[in-house]
């Protein structure tokens, strides 16, 4: 019998109050193994951007449990570093750094934080600036690129830490139509190499063709998980039928 | 490639000039009382200044304007400071136009430095004659100032064959010569003591304001910082420290300075009153500084700190090679404008009794055999003054174009 893949993200029943006192999470589960593509859909407001930030303690929680490649999320602080370690993520506002140039933007955090090489990690941001489809720019500030080269760049800079998972929050919202998909190419890019990858996004063409399953949130809570092709033709709920109806 | 941008058409400046004073009759009257009103000022001050002026009073008093009561025979370690001084900064200056920051072009003598090297050379020349100084000093001050040219010419010339290793240490000279200029004025290793009390002129003003200048600064960041913490203990410590010293004029802390740390610090243990007023200066400095570092932190978007919390940097690391560097950018003109201030602020060390250049020149002014010559003083005092703050707000302005290579402006690569 072949082994099931690894169990990467596991949340169980987490809860979060804004300190205002809005229930933001109520109770979301969800587990992602190795490997998985997972697209969060849902309307704004749902709780989605919230509960993937979660997953690299950028957001805390009152109560469940969520464990990230074998760590449990505490308030250990080294424990979080850990975990940043590993796991990737990826703005809508790409949150490049203005005063660096591209390539020490990608290795910044691998030379700081790893204490690697400079020449060595250097070498790795080029490689990975290549693949990103933008080695060229690399001495350029990101004030300079294009929206989609910048999102780009920022994902390769998540990549040059090594990351186990990549976390995506609404890669694409912030972009020209005609920059949506030469991110989204990379990104398809990453998830055929094996990357183990949330992503909180409304592209309902990548989420057909790359997701592994598709999580309708609402309200702070899950309400559906479907392979994508089930989600996105035969929703069994309600609520994914009447979103599903808004965006399309 | 040919230009496609409209051609325009521009006058001349005399046009120009012609026509925004003399658009109108209206126009014209005006502007012919205002300028008859300034060519009269003008006369009036040449005439005073070239016949009526007694300058004498500056040159026979030039080493106390220069450096107070220094012990005669002890100045030659202020003339080897000095020296050290044009060495470091001939040295810096050229290795700077060496190594342009990234996006600058590479000049060796940008037209710039071409004038400030003829306005060394003219002030390294008249200076020293028009205060009517023996020959002999006047010889050390050209030499001081072709010192500084030469190391500026060499470092420009031989600088990139330094080794990297080497060079990266070189910006360490400036805190080491600061200790070192701190032995050579106060004394100690060998050398014979020369009090505080014994400092005076320039060399008191210009020392007070460069230890609070670099104590205030990174006071004033750790002060901002504090004020963002998320620890209440530490952000209401900054708030009250900030909003107490903001709310206290500069004289009165000064005052309370001198009286105060007398009786909070056992009698050997109080710093002597030179170094009291420093320290008042400093503190009261660093809440300035404090508030243009926050207004600073405050333009960088919180999703750079989350960006690089979530590569992994730790929260120092984050704010060191992440935050404070966009901050202290954005505050850069507040903080020199501060620092501006602070130099200009040292003139209140003569009311509570220093002899700094403005003290210098009160006792100058009351001696007997100068009486009524206020005039002449205080108009080389503001010229000093103003050239001294002239020059922090052009190494501003020139730092702000140097840490800002990817601005609109700078050349697509």
């Amino acid at each position: 019998m072949i082994s099931s893949p690894a169990l990467m993200i596991e949340a169980r029943g987490v809860e979060k109050w804004y300190p205002n006192g809005f229930h933001a999470l109520r109770g979301v589960d969800l587990c992602v193994h190795q490997g998985e593509v997972v697209v969060i859909m849902g309307p704004s407001g749902s709780g989605k951007s919230t509960f993937l930030r979660t997953f690299n303690a950028m957001e805390d929680f009152q109560k469940g449990s969520i464990v990230v490649d074998g760590i449990e999320i505490s308030d250990d602080l080294r424990r979080i570093d850990a975990i940043r370690r590993e796991v990737g993520m990826v703005f809508q506002q790409f949150n490049l750094f203005p005063h660096l140039t591209v390539l020490d933007n990608l290795t910044l955090a691998p030379v700081k934080v790893r204490k690697r090489p400079k020449a060595e990690v250097e070498r790795q941001a080029l490689e990975l600036l290549e693949r990103v489809g933008i080695a060229e720019q690399a001495h350029k500030f990101p004030g300079q690129l294009s929206g989609g080269q910048q999102q780009r760049v920022a994902i390769a800079r998540s990549l040059c830490m090594e990351p186990r998972i990549m976390l995506f929050d609404e890669p694409t919202s912030a972009l020209d139509p005609e920059m949506v998909q030469e991110v989204l190419a990379v990104m398809q890019e990453l998830a055929r190499d094996g990357m183990t990858m949330v992503v909180v996004s409304h592209e309902v063409r990548f989420a057909r063709k790359v997701a592994s399953r598709v999580v309708l949130m609402a309200d702070g809570e899950v309400v559906e998980v479907a392979p994508p092709q089930q989600f996105f033709t035969n929703p069994r709920h309600e609520r994914s039928k009447q979103f599903l109806s808004q965006i399309s | 490639m040919a230009s496609t941008a409209p051609l325009v058409v521009r006058a001349s400046p005399l046009r120009r000039l012609q026509k925004e004073l003399f658009g109108s009759r209206l126009d014209g009257l005006i502007s012919i009382a205002l300028l008859a009103a300034l060519l009269a000022a003008a006369l009036g001050f040449f005439r005073w200044a070239l016949f009526q002026a007694q300058w004498a009073v500056l040159s026979a008093n030039s080493t106390l304007f220069a450096v107070g009561r220094y012990p005669v025979e002890q100045q030659w370690r202020l003339w080897l400071l000095t020296t050290l001084l044009a060495l470091a900064t001939g040295l810096s200056w050229g290795l700077l136009r060496a190594f342009p920051g990234s996006g600058a072009v590479r000049a060796l003598w940008p037209r710039n430095d071409r004038w400030a090297a003829a306005i060394l050379g003219v002030l390294a020349l008249w200076r020293p004659m028009a205060l009517q100084l023996t020959l002999a000093i006047q010889a050390r001050w050209w030499g001081i100032a072709g010192l500084l040219l030469l190391a500026r010419w060499a470092a420009g010339r031989y600088g990139p064959a330094i080794p990297q290793a080497f060079r990266r240490l070189i910006p360490l000279l400036w805190p080491l010569l600061y200790l070192v200029g701190m032995v050579l004025i106060s004394g100690g290793l060998g050398l014979v003591q020369v009090p505080p009390s014994e400092w005076g002129g320039l060399l008191l003003t210009v020392l007070m304001a460069t230890f609070a200048i670099l104590l205030c600064f990174p006071l004033g960041v750790l002060l901002a910082l504090g004020r963002r913490s998320e620890l209440p203990l530490l952000r209401w410590g900054s708030v009250i420290y900030i909003e107490f010293i903001r709310g206290a004029p500069l004289i009165t802390l000064l005052f309370l300075g001198q009286n105060i740390l007398g009786f909070l610090l056992p009698g050997g243990l109080a710093p002597d009153r030179v170094w009291r007023a420093a320290w008042v200066l400093t503190f009261f400095a660093a809440a300035y500084v404090a508030e243009a570092v926050r207004s600073g932190l405050v333009a960088v978007p919180a999703g750079q700190l989350e960006a690089a919390r979530s590569l992994g940097l730790s929260v120092p690391l984050a704010l060191v090679h992440v935050v404070l560097p966009q901050a202290l950018r954005v505050a850069l003109p507040a903080t020199v404008g501060q620092f501006i201030s602070l130099l200009q602020d040292t003139t209140l060390l003569s009311l509570i009794g220093l002899l700094d250049l403005l003290g210098t020149a009160r006792t100058v002014m009351a001696n007997p055999m100068f009486l009524g010559k206020n005039a002449e003083v205080y108009l080389v005092l503001a010229i000093l003054f103003w050239s001294c703050c002239a020059a922090l707000g052009l190494g501003s302005r020139a730092l702000e174009t140097r840490l800002n290579p990817h601005s609109p402006s700078a050349p697509q690569a």
